[in-house]
């Protein structure tokens, strides 16, 4: 997975935890929107689930909080993405071809990420393979072998992703973007890894990875499908159990988004610019936390029928997609804008950019604008509740937001109550034309950087 | 975990050309991996009718949220351009948002959102499809809007000049800004000499750049009709509760005659093409096959049989070419085998491997071959037969667990020529594959000494050569 598809990730992660509207319609029996259950087994693991028998399919997504690849020490940058690869590479008696034919042959879909924050695992399983497949899990959690020879593929395969990144004008954005905006933070670091730093890591850097991350106190559990709470209770303390209680990895300081002002080039010889722009934002604790999300709707978020989208793309042709978006992380709090566009008609682009960013400070949104976001926000919740596994990720974005666990039936309320006058309070806070972080992949005309780059940071 | 490939993105051959916001957008349609994998089994319990004027209609009952899935496939796409017009099928997919009688420019999108929903369309070598997601209450709405859009187009002239913009923005960022992009439309070419699969989905862009408005008229008019287009809807729905609004929707749109598909051949080709790209700006070597191959239109039982071969070479990191490659001989990082059997005319299997540092292309390439004529010498065991039956079948358990998904497979099959009954009972025809007949197909199409008859595309993304290394 590229760094540009993590960064992403990130972006998603949050949009489907806020962006993913209730309608107050009845979906449950019960008349909730999605009938969620908080399971506590004997030894206190606690996890959320949504029961549903009515396919042989089991999901469980887990995740540690303040475990991700920001926490990797400065010259081991990788450590929480290798981590990711290869704790399933082999665990307890089995080997990684052993371990990995387990899963093929049982249809068992294992696998772990990390991103800046969290690190995290999920399985998915038909019903008749879920003791095999829970055994794995456990056994990956708690015995993960690191044999050299898996460790070495997995470095050569990041080394090679890294590799090819570097003609991927997005990536080199982003990467670029992350580094300025982020300058002094360790999320500033590559999250993917550096060169030198996943070839330095040993498989005792791995243990201790393990060992001072994974704790009770970090950890958020979310089950859907074809289980009842009963066994799911004894399922928790086999996974989890012999957790310790308390994480030892200490906590990152808080940061904000830093190079305001800059307008940094990276020039290469590519038909389109490709812009990122970073910018001070708010989390989803801030009390105008709605009404940024019904204004980014409105601005950027939504595709087609957003502003930028409507002046950029479908009134002048100038770009095949132009997004905003909250940039949340658990210790900073952006705000970003990207798009890509002829080389000629970046100028052009970041003029029409910043207009519409004042646009949205001066005047209110007009009654149809809000209505039509809120209607899409609160009216698109069941789209996203139609497989087992996005049920899952929505139980584990809302705990991971630490939202109560009535938040789906709450939701609708939150976001009818946002008014255009919110929506402008919140665009001033969120957009701020003169003060962006912007970074240019390629070759703009008529645009004065404010510094050039030469070598993209963090790579090698 | 084996890291995946960020190749085969860039090799499939469906287009999702319509914008949605950023993670959506860079994504390969949605479910080309998944459908090239594996179809499934009675799965869907799919009912299908027609209309009076021929269209076609496929329902998938899923009662479990009241939501439901519409997909409108055509039976048009890149490969029914006329030459010197490459990029007209997916011109015409962005212009379907441009405006018609009861929707005006722009707003299908923003009405489809205003009702909660989401929807998207893309265009493939053979067909165009367009699909939204919304609660059960409005699909009698979105059925008109597509209906409408299916009756007729405004073409706005100045809309039509800036999409054109848009389109050409588009193959910019997909396949001009950087060199994958580049290498794997001119691999497509080499495999696809004077046929027109050999012309990229998204067009050449001196030949989209000149596409006038009579241009797009026309081949809408010449294709975009209910006999050739299949309404596939998913959700919570039964056929008997929508025959009523397909009638009274698309029913009432005459039918017209569409032309019959006469596509050019591809020659006898004796010389075996490889090409090379060797750029300052690539850093990690990759290594690509791409063979010509039936597809299930044309060979339903070769199609069967480079199935389970897919799933012997390449069904996850335990199966042969993995195991091969980069477990034991440590050769290469990442090597992936696919095939994609949904096409009208020949299929494509392709297979790409990185290799691990200092390993080189030649030394890659001989591995591979030598797993190749292991497979055609050889053949498959008892064991990786069963194997594969039973991933087969667990898949299709799995394809329930969707909205999009299953509307996504049996709208491939069935605008690419295959048959519904196929789809449903995919599982079970596997089973009947024998370890002569994954042999035979190795033997037939993937024999990298026979190229004389079946010649296949190699190719290499290198780094620029070292100053002191140049010739």
């Amino acid at each position: 997975m590229t760094i540009l598809k993590r960064f992403h990730a990130v972006l998603v992660l949050f949009c489907l935890a806020i962006a993913p509207p209730a309608e107050a319609r009845e979906i449950t029996a019960k008349g909730k929107v999605l009938d969620i259950q908080s399971v506590t087994s004997e030894s206190g693991i606690t996890a959320w689930l949504a029961e549903d028998h009515s396919l042989p399919i089991i999901a469980l997504h887990f995740q540690f909080r303040e475990s991700g690849a920001a926490y990797d020490p400065q010259d081991r940058q990788g450590l929480a993405q290798l981590a990711s690869n290869t704790f399933d590479e082999g665990a307890g008696p089995y080997d990684s071809q052993t371990f990995q034919k387990l899963l093929t042959d049982n249809s068992i879909d294992l696998s772990f990420s990390s991103s800046r924050d969290v690190f995290g695992g999920r399985v998915k399983t038909l019903t008749r393979h879920k003791d095999l497949a829970f055994r794995l899990l456990q056994l990956a959690l708690a015995e993960p072998r690191f044999d050299q020879d898996a460790l070495d593929r997995m470095k050569a395969a990041n080394i090679a992703r890294i590799r090819s990144s570097l003609t991927d004008p997005d990536w080199m954005a982003a990467r670029i973007a992350n580094d300025l905006a982020f300058a002094g933070h360790p999320y500033a670091r590559n999250a993917g890894g550096t060169i030198s730093g996943l070839k330095a890591i040993t498989p005792e850097d791995l243990k201790n990875f393990a060992a001072t991350h994974f704790a009770r106190d970090r950890l958020i559990v979310s089950v859907a499908g074809d289980i009842t709470p009963g066994e799911l209770k004894e399922r928790l303390d086999t996974l989890f159990g012999k957790l310790p209680r308390k994480a030892s990895a200490p906590l990152l300081a808080d940061g904000t988004v830093k190079n305001g002002g800059t307008v940094a080039l990276y020039k290469k010889d590519i038909p389109q610019t490709v812009m990122t722009v970073m910018q001070p934002g708010f989390g989803h604790l801030d009390p105008d936390y709605f009404a940024g999300q019904v204004m980014n709707f409105i601005f950027g978020g939504s595709g087609f029928g957003s502003r930028l989208m409507d002046e950029i793309r479908e009134k002048r042709g100038l770009t095949y997609g132009i997004y905003s978006g909250f940039y949340e992380l658990e210790h900073l709090k952006g705000f970003t804008i990207s798009a890509s566009f002829n080389n000629e008609n970046a100028a052009q682009v970041l003029t029409l950019m910043r207009q519409e960013m004042k646009k949205m400070q001066t005047a209110k949104v007009t009654p149809e604008e809000l209505k039509a976001a809120k209607s899409y926000i609160i009216g698109s919740l069941p789209l996203t509740m139609s497989s087992t596994e996005s049920i899952c990720n929505m139980l584990s974005d809302i705990q991971y937001n630490r939202w109560p666990i009535d938040f789906l039936d709450k939701r609708a309320a939150l976001f009818n109550a946002v008014t255009a006058g919110d929506v402008q309070r919140a665009a001033k806070r969120l957009l701020q034309p003169d003060n962006l972080t912007t970074v240019l992949v390629g070759q703009p005309v008529n645009v004065k950087p404010t510094r050039t780059i030469d070598a993209l940071p963090n790579v090698e | 975990m084996r890291a995946p490939s960020a190749f085969l993105a860039l090799l499939l051959l469906a287009l999702p050309a319509h914008a949605q916001p950023a993670p959506q957008a860079k994504a390969p349609p949605a479910a080309a991996k998944a459908v090239a994998s594996r179809p499934v089994e009675k799965v869907f319990n799919a009912e299908t009718f027609s209309l009076i004027n021929g269209m076609q209609v496929v329902v998938i009952p899923n009662h479990r949220v009241p939501v439901v899935a519409q997909m409108v496939w055509y039976r048009v796409g890149g490969a029914d351009e006329d030459r010197g017009q490459s990029g007209l099928a997916h011109f015409v997919e962005h212009l379907m948002f441009k405006g018609s009688e009861h929707v005006p420019p722009g707003e299908f999108s923003t009405r489809v959102k205003a009702m909660g929903g989401d929807d998207n369309a893309f265009t493939g070598q053979d067909f165009t499809g367009y699909h939204q997601k919304v609660t059960i209450e409005h699909l009698p709405e979105i059925m008109e809007m597509e209906a409408d859009r299916m009756r007729g187009l405004l073409f706005p002239p100045d809309a039509v000049l800036s999409e054109r913009n848009v389109v050409l923005e588009e193959r910019r960022e997909r396949t001009e800004n950087d060199p994958r992009g580049y290498f794997g439309e001119q691999m497509k070419a080499m495999l696809f000499v004077n046929h027109p699969y050999g012309n990229p989905v998204g067009g050449w862009f001196n030949e989209v750049d000149a596409l006038t408005r009579d241009n797009v008229m026309a081949f809408y008019k010449k294709w975009y009709t209910p006999n050739n287009a299949i309404l596939v809807v998913s959700g919570d729905i039964t056929a008997k509760e929508l025959e009523p609004l397909a009638n009274r929707t698309f029913g009432t749109i005459p039918a017209r005659d569409v032309p019959e598909r006469h596509w050019t051949k591809v020659p006898p080709m004796l010389a075996l093409p490889q090409l090379v790209m060797q750029r300052p700006d690539i850093q990690q070597p990759t290594w690509q096959r791409l063979y010509r191959v039936p597809s299930l239109r044309q060979s339903r039982d070769d199609a069967l049989a480079l199935d389970v071969l897919q799933e012997i070479m390449d069904g996850g990191a335990a199966t042969r070419l993995y195991k091969a490659l980069a477990v034991d001989q440590k050769l290469a990082s990442s090597i992936d085998l696919d095939y994609d059997p949904f096409a009208w005319d020949d299929g494509v299997l392709w297979i790409s491997a990185v290799p691990v540092e200092g390993v080189s292309m030649d030394t890659l390439g001989k591995a591979i071959d030598a797993q190749l004529r292991l497979l055609i010498e050889k053949g498959v065991t008892d064991k990786e037969m069963e194997e594969a039956r039973i991933r087969v079948r667990d898949t299709s358990v799995f394809a329930r667990d969707s909205l999009m998904g299953p509307a996504m497979i049996l709208g491939r099959i069935l605008v690419t020529g295959g048959k519904l009954e196929d789809a449903e009972i995919w599982p079970s025809l596997i089973d009947k594959v024998t370890p002569a007949q994954v042999q035979d197909v190795a033997k037939r199409f993937l024999n990298p000494d026979d190229f004389a008859r079946r010649p296949y595309v190699t190719g290499f993304m290198l780094p620029a050569a070292k100053p002191e290394a140049a010739p």
